[in-house]
């Protein structure tokens, strides 16, 4: 059994945010990201007698990624394991062979000494379970998306509007120091007025699983199936749609999008290959795309301003005109000309840049370190921020604190997701429907 | 991607062309009082004169010939083109000129052998390599200069990614092209201004976002001060090289350098 570090991994993210408290203007910049109030070291230190006693349901790669992160983490304790499939359920036994294994999820959630669960299943379980955990009492931290279907995503909205436990769905971006640090750049005006929105991620994998008998394809390529998910949007495209609702602090009201499977015809069910546009009411558009037989454009979400661009995937952002464009000497020259004009030309010893994609110079969001997700990996990524949320969610399962806009955050995201999906399938454009909004969203 | 864009204004007969990505820069040239044929054809044959230039001198480039003496030149003697030759030749003797602080070796030029008889080079150092940054453009004028007096171009102005300048005759509503020098640390501070006719300026400097790119060949050093240094001659290649030099030199060697140049002038601005 790995032993408890004397240093937790998120110490980064929450000086950072006691940092901010002692600058100016920090409070308003803290405004932004209120999810993260409380995330500093002098909280963890108040709870540092204290665990969180956390049970993992679905130990498969993801369930054990956030294993390998409760391990270290001095505020939480792994009591319990569940998964309906006994190799997993094994292998994660073998990380913590204290814990009791269980594989009726409701078994395990009858155990008094459970504080809170976290939950990595496929998408079609995450409604039942997250609804019986928090009707059985516990906190509870479920993997994204929020839900395979929109009803299940607003009954668990609004089973949260009526308990008092904390709920967190595994947004991980609202957690990454270099997506905190850029949204408030964007919020604070610096690339100006958000003109549009590019995100996109690209794969060259089939995104299976090896299967050890044909009648377990459908449990363990459980992505590939319509019954068990909603593909590459619920997957993939969802982080980045709540980083587009996160920038622009507004929900699109319309989308369209077109979806097929162009490379991977092995009996899936789930597009592989998906484009989509989604309006906001302004006119302001997202295009988002997704394809999984050709990795060269990788991942990025790109957030476009009049002033400037924000890569925040790469972390580095770019700015338009004095540094690239401007008006150069030769402009000025032939408009001095026109206007029969004699004067100088300005010249400067750093050279006119042409308007070219490459000449952009990339300003970083963050100085020194930082980790960039190529977005290859199927399990997640290297400090992407979900050690972070599963770091606040145990420690909240401590304080009782709620996380502040995480499920709406996640809601959202979803509906777009799902709403995505719906125009490509019935191939029209599809309104964001009246009865699934909520007083969170702005349009 | 280099891309080539150009337009001709009837009223006023000003001709504007602009190159972009050619020498690591963007390329502009004005040509004014001549007819929308000629200043194509000089246009035309001013493009194919730097792309071929671009192919011959371009480090970054693995098929230039300076690419393919940088790799073999340490194992084995390499033959070079007659104008190659001439181009090393000419560098030889600014090196000379400016006491070692143009050196296109960039370290120890004394480590390039010339074989004048079977008009080779070879390396006596691996790991060397040639770079032609603070020459090329420099170059490059001197033979564009030559294509404007075929075509008798008279005002004009030719600018390269605004280091390298150079201007025949005068602006339409004046005597003379007018350039002014703003300092790169504070945005609309000017620090001077040039009155060019028949001469080309050359500037080089550290900016805020580009720090750090030249070396003093004799020290190794970086050269890193808040300088800009502008130097102005009838003859752009000069121009060009000097700048380069200037700017690792003292006082005392700036004299001993210049004293044996026809410049028109030189200036250093502390930034």
């Amino acid at each position: 059994m790995l032993k408890k570090t004397e240093k937790q991994v998120d110490l980064g993210l929450r000086q950072f945010i006691k940092d901010l408290g002692y600058i100016s203007g920090g409070a308003a910049l803290l405004s932004t990201i209120p999810w993260l109030q409380s995330f500093t070291p002098d909280t963890l230190n108040e709870i540092k007698n204290e665990k969180a006693r956390i049970a993992v349901i679905g130990t498969g790669s993801r369930g054990q990624y956030h294993i390998h992160a409760l391990l270290p983490m001095q505020h939480a304790e792994i009591v319990a394991l569940c998964d309906i499939y006994p190799p997993n359920l094994e292998e994660a036994s073998k990380l913590c062979p204290t814990a009791r294994k269980y594989t009726d999820y409701r078994k395990l959630l009858e155990s008094p000494d459970i504080d809170g669960v976290v939950i990595a299943t496929p998408l079609n379980w995450h409604a039942p379970i997250v609804l019986d955990a928090l009707s059985a009492g516990k906190h509870a931290f479920c993997e994204k998306s929020m839900a395979l279907t929109m009803d299940q995503c607003k009954a668990i909205y609004d089973a949260y509007q009526k308990t008092n436990k904390v709920l967190y769905f595994c947004m991980q971006r609202m957690f990454d120091e270099k997506y905190i640090k850029g949204m408030q750049m964007i919020h604070s005006g610096l690339i100006g007025d958000v003109v549009g929105l590019r995100c996109h991620w690209f794969r060259n994998h089939d995104w299976r699983r090896p299967v050890p008998s044909a009648n377990l394809e459908r449990q363990i390529n459980w992505r590939l199936y319509r019954d068990s998910s909603a593909g590459l949007m619920t997957e993939l495209a969802t982080h980045q749609l709540e980083v587009c609702n996160w920038a622009t602090k507004r929900i699109p009201q319309s989308v369209v999008g077109m979806g097929d499977i162009v490379n991977w015809k092995d009996g899936r069910e789930v597009y592989d290959s998906v484009s989509l546009t989604y309006r906001y009411s302004s006119g302001v558009k997202i295009t988002y795309e997704s394809l999984i037989s050709n990795k060269f454009n990788g991942m990025e979400d790109q957030v476009l301003g009049n002033k400037g661009t924000m890569n925040l995937a790469t972390g580095m952002y770019y700015l338009e005109g004095v540094d690239n464009t401007g008006n150069s000497g030769i402009e000025q020259l032939l408009s001095q000309i026109g206007n029969k004009v004699f004067a100088a030309i300005p010249a400067a010893g750093s050279s006119w840049r042409p308007e070219t994609k490459k000449e952009y110079k990339p300003h970083y969001i963050i100085e020194g370190d930082y980790n960039i997700n190529d977005g290859l990996s199927m399990i997640g990524a290297v400090k992407d921020g979900s050690d972070e949320i599963l770091s606040a969610f145990c420690q909240a399962c401590i304080t009782g604190e709620k996380g502040k806009d995480i499920v709406e955050e996640a809601y959202c995201a979803t509906l777009l997701c799902l709403l995505g999906n719906q125009a490509m399938d019935e191939q029209r454009r599809i309104d964001f429907p009246d009865e699934y909004k909520i007083p969170y969203m702005n349009f | 991607m280099r891309s080539s864009f150009d337009q001709y204004f009837d009223d006023s007969q000003v001709f504007h062309g602009s190159l972009t990505e050619i020498m690591g820069t963007r390329f502009d040239l004005v040509i004014v009082g001549k007819s929308r044929d000629i200043s194509g054809i000089v246009w035309q044959s001013m493009t194919r004169e730097l792309e071929r230039l671009d192919a011959m001198l371009n480090r970054f480039v693995p098929s230039t010939e300076i690419s393919v003496i940088n790799k073999t030149a340490a194992t084995s003697p390499v033959n070079v083109s007659e104008e190659m030759w001439e181009i090393l030749c000419n560098c030889r003797t600014y090196h000379q000129k400016t006491f070692g602080l143009f050196d296109i070796t960039l370290k120890d030029f004394s480590k390039l052998e010339l074989h004048a008889e079977e008009r080779t080079v070879s390396f006596q150092q691996p790991n060397l390599f040639l770079d032609f940054g603070g020459y090329a453009k420099g170059y490059a004028m001197k033979q564009l200069k030559a294509i404007l007096e075929d075509y008798k171009v008279e005002n004009c102005f030719v600018d390269f990614g605004n280091s390298a300048i150079f201007a025949l005759g005068h602006h339409p509503y004046g005597d003379s092209w007018k350039v002014s020098i703003e300092n790169p640390f504070h945005k609309g501070e000017i620090l001077g201004e040039f009155t060019l006719n028949n001469t080309a300026l050359s500037t080089s400097g550290n900016t805020p976002s580009y720090t750090g790119h030249i070396v003093n060949p004799l020290s190794g050093e970086k050269i890193e001060d808040r300088v800009m240094l502008c130097v102005e001659s009838e003859d752009p290649l000069d121009a060009e090289v000097l700048t380069t030099a200037l700017i690792a030199a003292d006082n005392h060697q700036t004299e001993k350098i210049v004293s044996q140049f026809d410049l028109k002038q030189t200036k250093k601005f502390n930034l």
